[in-house]
């Protein structure tokens, strides 16, 4: 009986550590700051995009375009993608401290031709432990170099200089 | 004449402004450093820094230095697997180098300090390191000559303050710039490394791929640039239960369980015993886990999981002369103009 109850007790513990879950931010020039976990995701729409990976074989990822999450967010996109608006970057920042840098008008298809994803699957398949829950997916590029892991938040600022 | 008691207060200002000290490194590190607005780099405070990083009286039992743990013949380290503070209880890490520290963001090995003013107060008055409120140190300070003098040529004001004492160590550690080891004298085009180094700097950049006969031993990835190190945090496979959370202490995500940062790799001949803990002895050591002894666990690095020298291969599977050859590269990281450089030398000792 005690055992048991040692044993429940630490269940509850386990399972609580294992809880703090995973989540994406938004922030920087947003009309609202943004925090989404694994569970906002799966309720936002999904595209399939290909990218070739670094085995060199392309694969299919399934996720949601960061362009919906950034319009959330209530960053300027579409129309108001004008003037000043051209000159904001979006930083793309990951768990290690991996970091890639877009311009905002990449994010946007209205501007550029390829849909960039947060995925969440691959090949229909939940992304492996290192690299997901969310996995950015650039399509279309040289190397996958920017097709970065484990994303964690897009930074959306103007750029200075 | 309203004006030319301007000019005259004017003057007089200009005279006690601490001189800008311009800190110079190759154009391949990049300019990506981190020197805040409110403490810039001046020739005033970088001396007073350093008899600071070596001044005994700011630990409770004077008898402990930040030099006590970060020889500058060690490159700054210790050469101890854990060092021991003014309460004789051993830190709970290893002593880490201090070089090219004005290029990093996230301090220690969890990268918990985000920027060395903010890195410097925790040895001070940590009370297993030097265990002393910041507060009984400018006391301490403030009564012992040339200081006052010397913080006031440094920020103008001959009142000891907590702020100037760590705003004056910081500088002096953004000056400890090694920059002139064999590799980068290479870089320069004023070296001309042997084949082994060459070999060895050759695999350390390349990523194995056994089906188009390339060897490597995909260092590179974290530790890459001439910098040797990219600001990452990942678990390079030292245990499969890691003993110590590292970076999931600090963020609570469980993804980040023994992951701790990239460090720098200079000077690394220099800096034994290695990883956060001390437990490799020799660079041998290092070597011969990264090639065959990388532990398999949930949040072991994706850049170490199967890559191999060898077609389904889970470890690099290094030959003893391609060790040799890495070994070799990675004692072209050593600058010995860095241990040697008066500039950061025990004041006290060289008058
Ligand atoms: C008792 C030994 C000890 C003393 C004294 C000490 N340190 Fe350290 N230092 C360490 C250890 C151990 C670490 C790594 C700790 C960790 O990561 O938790 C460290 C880490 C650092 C780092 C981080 C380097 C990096 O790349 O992140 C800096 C900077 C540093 N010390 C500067 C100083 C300064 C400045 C002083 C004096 C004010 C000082 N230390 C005094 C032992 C010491
Ligand atoms: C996946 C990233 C990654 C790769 C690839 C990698 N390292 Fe590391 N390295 C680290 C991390 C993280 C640490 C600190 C780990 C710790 O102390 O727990 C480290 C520490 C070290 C240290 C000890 C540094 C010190 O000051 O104690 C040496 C030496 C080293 N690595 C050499 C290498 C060599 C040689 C290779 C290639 C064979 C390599 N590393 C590949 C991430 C990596």
């Amino acid at each position: 009986m005690i055992k048991n109850l040692i044993a429940s007790a630490l269940l509850v513990c386990i399972g609580y550590v294992a809880s703090a879950q995973a989540y994406v931010q938004v922030t920087g020039e947003v009309s609202k700051t943004l925090k989404l976990y694994e569970a906002d995701i799966a309720k936002m729409n999904k595209v399939s995009v290909s990218l070739t990976d670094k085995d060199g074989k392309d694969h299919s990822y399934t996720g949601v375009p960061v362009l919906d999450i950034l319009n959330n967010a209530g960053v300027t996109t579409g129309k108001q993608l004008h003037g000043e608006n051209l000159t904001k970057y979006v930083l793309v920042k990951c768990a290690d401290g991996y970091q890639v840098l877009f311009a905002l008008a990449e994010m946007d298809t209205a501007l550029s031709k390829k849909t960039i994803i947060l995925a969440t699957r691959a090949d229909d398949k939940p992304l492996p432990e290192g690299k997901g829950p969310f996995r950015l997916v650039v399509p279309g590029e040289g190397r996958p170099a920017r097709s970065c892991f484990q994303v964690v938040e897009f930074i959306v600022k103007f750029a200075k200089d | 004449m309203r004006n030319s008691l301007l000019i005259i207060i004017g003057l007089a200002i200009t005279t006690n402004t601490p001189t800008p000290l311009p800190l110079s490194y190759p154009s391949y590190f990049g300019n990506r450093i981190y020197i805040p607005a409110d403490n810039p780099v001046t020739v005033e405070g970088v001396a007073l820094g350093r008899r600071l990083f070596y001044e005994t009286k700011l630990s409770a039992n004077n008898r402990i230095s930040c030099a006590t743990c970060h020889r500058q013949e060690y490159a700054f380290t210790d050469g101890k697997p854990f060092s021991t503070g003014v309460d004789g209880t051993l830190t709970k890490r290893n002593s880490m180098t201090l070089a090219n520290l004005v290029w990093v963001r996230n301090f220690f090995w969890d990268g918990r300090a985000d920027g060395l003013e903010e890195q410097a107060a925790t040895p001070l008055t940590d009370e297993h390191e030097m265990g002393q409120a910041l507060c009984k140190s400018a006391e301490k300070l403030q009564a012992a000559k040339p200081y006052p003098a010397l913080f006031k040529s440094a920020f103008g004001s001959s009142h000891i303050t907590a702020e100037g004492i760590i705003n004056a160590i910081t500088q002096f550690e953004r000056t400890l710039i090694s920059c002139n080891s064999r590799y980068d004298q290479y870089l320069q085009e004023k070296y001309q490394p042997t084949p082994s180094e060459l070999n060895g700097m050759t695999l350390f950049f390349a990523n194995p791929n056994p089906e188009k006969q390339v060897r490597g031993a995909a260092c590179g990835h974290c530790h890459g640039g001439p910098k040797t190190f990219n600001e990452l945090f990942h678990n390079n496979g030292l245990d499969s239960m890691p003993g110590d959370a590292g970076r999931e202490g600090i963020t609570k995500q469980p993804t980040d369980k023994g992951r701790f940062r990239v460090v720098t790799l200079r000077n690394i001949a220099l800096t034994a015993p290695y990883m956060h803990d001390g437990r490799f002895n020799t660079l041998e050591e290092v070597v011969d886990h990264y090639s065959d002894h990388v532990q398999s666990s949930r949040t072991l690095s994706i850049f170490l999981q199967d890559n191999s020298n060898t077609t389904h291969g889970k470890q690099l599977q290094l030959t003893a002369q391609e060790k040799k050859d890495l070994i070799a590269f990675l004692h072209m990281l050593t600058d010995s103009s860095f241990i040697t450089d008066k500039r950061f030398s025990d004041p006290f000792k060289n008058k």
